[in-house]
């Protein structure tokens, strides 16, 4: 299998290290670490390395992750973080990807190291350390502080598009680089070159790396991967094999150039590509142009992570017209079909595309989900029922035929799955073994505990249905399973102990810090009380993000859009969000388990939709967004809303993770739209009060027209219609006051109504049903097929 | 700077984990004293320099991790090597199944890489699954050389060695021949091989 993130981890965090920077003597080195029983020599005695790969002075607080990679080649993230106040850095080593999350544990570590009570941090570790990690979508909370705070996570969703900024690794490289450099980089990872990142900063280094892999989502970056390159370690950038390595700008300095021949270098501080390839020009040239062109339209939210994830679609998505059922053998892979089945201009290159390990692996993730029955259910599948109705509808009439036959046979196929996979894949697998039909109703059953498990006094209802699960961790590098076994650590904490260490080992002691001079951790903690031991800052997560996001706004030269005036435009063309009737909605009335869902087998409703799209592609295609009467019109039957008055919002509230919710009437219903006006800052006021807005209206959407987007856009009914840069404000913090929630209600709904007017929520009732329908076959048109996008 | 060789060169050795490859680098190599990072950043090399006809050559081998968990290790993987060192462990038929398929990829892919095939753990001839017959039967029909080791006794390992390096450096020293030969022609020997219809991937 390709995936390099392990399954099944049993704990949010493996060890948690604090290291003492390294002197003209001595190297760096580890003074304390938790849990005392962690003890892998070989990553410890890396973990300095990384948490001090060359000699720096911080002036800011500072966070990175590095990657290790162990035998097997899976990998191990480790989070650092260097705050200017302190004299070490604080390190965490964790099976789970989680950039955010685990940026934000250090900070209320950073905040309990320097706590009065010398337990607090103790405590606050085996918490956490214990605490079974959430089903993914749902809240990893911890009490700590003698049950005065909380510190909570968002488990990231499965499959979840990174998106800009609430991905921070991929904002920071979206705001280091231009799309065109993206694209540079996107391209030599398709040929497997030795990729070199540099920069002068840990932080943005380690994202842009991490960020590079998650770009190529389904596929996973299969050789050497070391975001952030060691000074110790510099030799290893003679390696001849393909690698993808991040290079801190000290460290590249030592390197002499000559001796590691041929290589890409991106220099992410100057947005520059050295390169002695012409990659880019080396893809089709039909699938650059497409990814150019939606990279020019939709940059935020998951606008670019969905621009490489289609240029992917076009490239590979075909691989299904490759798959071999037989009844009885396991689903294999035909290579020259994949080939003869694409259009010829894209023949020459994904025959090379064959050699590569990237694709290779992805191949055989795929036969391994097919083998196992755990079917697709991954935004890359989704994307290609968006391309192709008919493959897709087609793939899974074979694989239901196959799994029945391989039923009936009674072969033990599935069995391996069951022993491996959690409870909830196993009652999936169970079902697919008990029949084509019950698959759904498994799968609405993981749904409806997702759904059971959302907090009462959430408004939602539900609402998360389809859209919650095709959401996922940050970098889609795998999928993760939550696997609830616990064992206590035997920890005994050697404070004490450390600091006479400390003490002795270093001229200035680590005592900790009075409250008033703690380090400003941009970090949200629960409820801070004046009579809690531990005054705990109510802190900014954004801090850094917003400096980034204002260097952008203040940059003329380099227009990425972040203006709101452009990011509401954006919304529109947010990909499921042709047609303003396609705005994120649920139907309050509307049972869960009817919701779209987006698993694998569930599909058929989209084809459907599908055709409905492609038997109005005037109307769907160039109608412009922003002209709701059209696209109401367009709707059979004049559908519900059709005669309907312009909507009106009659309630709100605030999604689980905080995304403001609003309640709109229409002549004959009460649709629940999922919107994120502008942030609050007075600067974005500006913007949005700017005369701008009626910009939303213009008409540039047929020029940007373009069948993926479009087609796709049928089959989605998101619920994040993101301006993202309120929902990473509220979606990253889940542990708000309601009085807060409710001030932020009544803005949310003076925003909206400063909007709302300009917008149209008609229903379109046809798609809904259509996804409600998925149980039925639907009929296939035959200009859904690849071919037509050739 | 002056060198301190007169050719250098790139090996790869390749074979699932725990069929001694980072032993059979440990008993070959100088540098024995600089540990493995082989579990922490999943790659590792190490440095030889040997003297082949009175010229010093300088071997850098690189090992990397986890290549058990591909079926095919593909063209690109190789695309910057000079030669690559296949092992399988002779007391475990697997890990000859494995060698078997990825020698074939190479085969098709990149036939201009040099290559030997070697059988470690051939110290404990009751626990021997791959019989040398098998073994030797296979790399005729590949064309390459088959060499049966212990890294834990140090049998062969040093002449398996010299015998790849000797490999890479005759196929150097031709190449350099036609170069010399057809100096003032366009033709790009890079692209030229023996077989003049497979991919080069070197």
């Amino acid at each position: 299998m390709g995936s390099r993130i392990r399954e099944n981890v049993k704990h949010f965090f493996e060890c948690f290290c604090e290291v003492v920077p390294p002197t003209d003597q001595s190297e760096p080195w580890i003074i304390q670490q938790f849990p005392d029983n962690y003890k892998d020599h070989e990553v410890l005695k890396s973990v300095p390395k990384f948490a001090y790969p060359y000699k720096f002075t911080n002036d800011v607080i500072q966070h990175y992750s590095f990657v290790l990679t162990d035998v097997e080649g899976k990998w191990t993230f480790g989070f650092c973080r260097h705050d200017p106040k302190s004299e070490t850095a604080i390190v965490v080593l964790s099976y789970l990807p989680w950039h955010q999350g685990f940026y934000k544990f250090l900070d209320t570590t950073a905040v309990l190291m320097h706590s009065s009570r010398t337990e607090d941090l103790r405590e606050f570790l085996t918490a956490v350390y214990n605490t079974k990690i959430a089903e993914p979508g749902r809240v990893f909370s911890v009490c700590f502080n003698r049950g005065e705070s909380l510190f909570s996570v968002d488990i990231p969703r499965p499959f979840q598009l990174p998106s800009i900024p609430e991905n921070r690794n991929l904002t920071e490289y979206f705001n280091a680089v231009d799309t065109h450099t993206m694209s540079l980089i996107f391209a030599s990872m398709l040929f497997e070159r030795r990729i070199i990142f540099t920069s002068k900063k840990l932080k943005r280094l380690s994202a842009c790396v991490q960020s590079a892999n998650d770009i190529i989502y389904p596929m996973i970056w299969q050789h050497i991967f070391i975001p952030v390159l060691p000074m110790s370690l510099v030799d290893y950038l003679l390696a001849p094999m393909p690698f993808l390595i991040g290079v801190p700008e000290e460290v590249f300095k030592q390197v002499k150039r000559s001796e590691i021949g041929d290589v890409v270098i991106l220099d992410t501080d100057a947005n520059t590509v050295e390169t002695p390839f012409d990659d880019l020009s080396s893809l089709p040239q039909e699938v650059v142009a497409s990814l150019k062109k939606q990279l020019r339209n939709k940059q935020l939210g998951d606008g670019v992570s969905r621009a490489f994830l289609r240029a992917l679609v076009q490239l590979i998505g075909g691989y299904r017209d490759a798959l071999k059922f037989q009844p009885g053998q396991k689903v294999s892979f035909d290579p020259e079909r994949f080939i003869e089945t694409r259009p010829l201009s894209l023949q020459p290159f994904l025959r090379e595309m064959l050699h590569l390990q990237i694709f290779q692996q992805f191949i055989e993730e795929r036969l391994m989900m097919l083998n196992t029955g755990q079917g697709f259910s991954d935004e890359f599948e989704f994307e290609i029922e968006g391309y192709s109705a008919k493959s897709g509808s087609k793939l899974k009439q074979q694989y239901k035929e196959w799994t029945t036959t391989m039923k009936k046979e009674g072969t033990a196929f599935f069995k391996s799955v069951k022993d491996k996979a959690n409870p909830a894949m196993k009652s999936a697998v169970k079902t697919v073994k008990d029949g084509g039909k019950g698959v759904k109703s498994a799968y609405k059953g993981l749904r409806s505990k997702l759904k059971d498990n959302q907090a009462p006094n959430q408004l939602e209802n539900g609402l998360d249905g389809g859209e919650k699960h095709r959401s996922a961790p940050n970098s889609p590098t795998g999928k993760r399973r939550t696997i609830a076994g616990l064992s206590a650590p035997v920890a005994t904490y050697r404070k004490d102990a450390a600091l006479a260490l400390k003490n002795s080992a270093m001229q200035r002691s680590y005592s900790p810090l009075s409250p008033s001079s703690q380090p400003m951790s941009p970090d949200v903690m629960e409820s801070p009380r004046s009579n809690s031991p531990i005054e705990i800052p109510q802190i900014d997560l954004m801090n850094e993000m917003e400096d980034l996001l204002q260097l952008r706004l203040d940059s003329p030269p380099v227009d990425r859009s972040l203006k709101p005036v452009r990011s509401l435009e954006n919304f529109k063309n947010t990909s499921p969000l042709n047609s303003p009737d396609r705005w994120s909605k649920t139907r309050a009335s509307a049972p869960v388990a009817s919701s779209p869902n987006r698993f694998f087998l569930q599909n058929l409703g989209h084809s459907q939709e599908t055709q409905n799209l492609l038997q109005s592609p005037d109307d769907v295609f160039l109608s412009p967004p922003s002209v709701p009467p059209r696209a109401r019109d367009r709707e059979p039957g004049g559908g519900l809303f059709g005669g309907g008055g312009a909507p009106f919002v009659v309630g709100g509230g605030h999604s689980e993770n905080g995304d403001p919710l609003f309640f709109v009437a229409n002549r004959h219903s009460v649709d629940i739209v999922k919107l994120s006006p502008p942030t609050h800052s007075p600067r974005r006021k500006q913007y949005q009060e700017s005369e701008d807005l009626i910009r939303l209206d213009s008409s540039s959407d047929i020029d940007d027209f373009d069948p993926l987007k479009s087609k796709s856009g049928e089959r989605k009914v998101p619920l994040t219609i993101s301006n993202p840069l309120y929902t990473y404000e509220n979606g990253g913090i889940s542990n708000q006051s309601v009085q807060q929630q409710q001030q932020q209600q009544r803005n949310d709904q003076d925003l909206l109504q400063e909007y709302g007017l300009t917008f149209n929520f008609s229903a379109n009732l046809q798609n809904r049903s259509g996804f409600e329908a998925f149980g039925s076959h639907g009929k296939v048109n035959a200009k859904s097929q690849w071919t037509k996008f050739e | 700077m002056a060198r301190d060789y007169d050719h250098l060169f790139k090996l790869l050795i390749i074979g699932d984990s725990g069929v001694g490859k980072s032993s059979l680098l440990l008993r070959f190599s100088d540098n024995t004293f600089t540990g493995s990072y082989i579990t922490t950043i999943g790659v590792d090399f190490k440095i030889k320099t040997v003297n082949v006809n009175g010229q010093k050559v300088k071997l850098q081998i690189w090992d990397t991790a986890g290549q058990e968990r591909f079926r095919t290790i593909t063209s690109t993987y190789y695309r910057g090597t000079h030669g690559v060192i296949v092992v399988y462990d002779v007391t475990n038929g697997e890990s000859f199944a494995n060698v078997k398929r990825w020698l074939h990829e190479i085969e098709q892919n990149c036939d201009l890489v040099n290559k030997v095939l070697v059988g470690n753990k051939n110290d404990t001839p009751d626990r021997k699954v791959v019989l040398t017959e098998d073994a030797q039967r296979f790399a005729d029909t590949m064309n390459i050389k088959l060499f049966e080791t212990s890294a834990k006794d140090n049998i062969n390992v040093e002449e398996m060695f010299l015998a790849i390096t000797k490999l890479v450096l005759k196929a150097k020293l031709e190449m350099q021949e036609r170069q010399n030969v057809t100096q003032n022609d366009t033709v790009n020997l890079r692209k030229t091989n023996k077989q003049g219809k497979k991919k080069n991937c070197c």
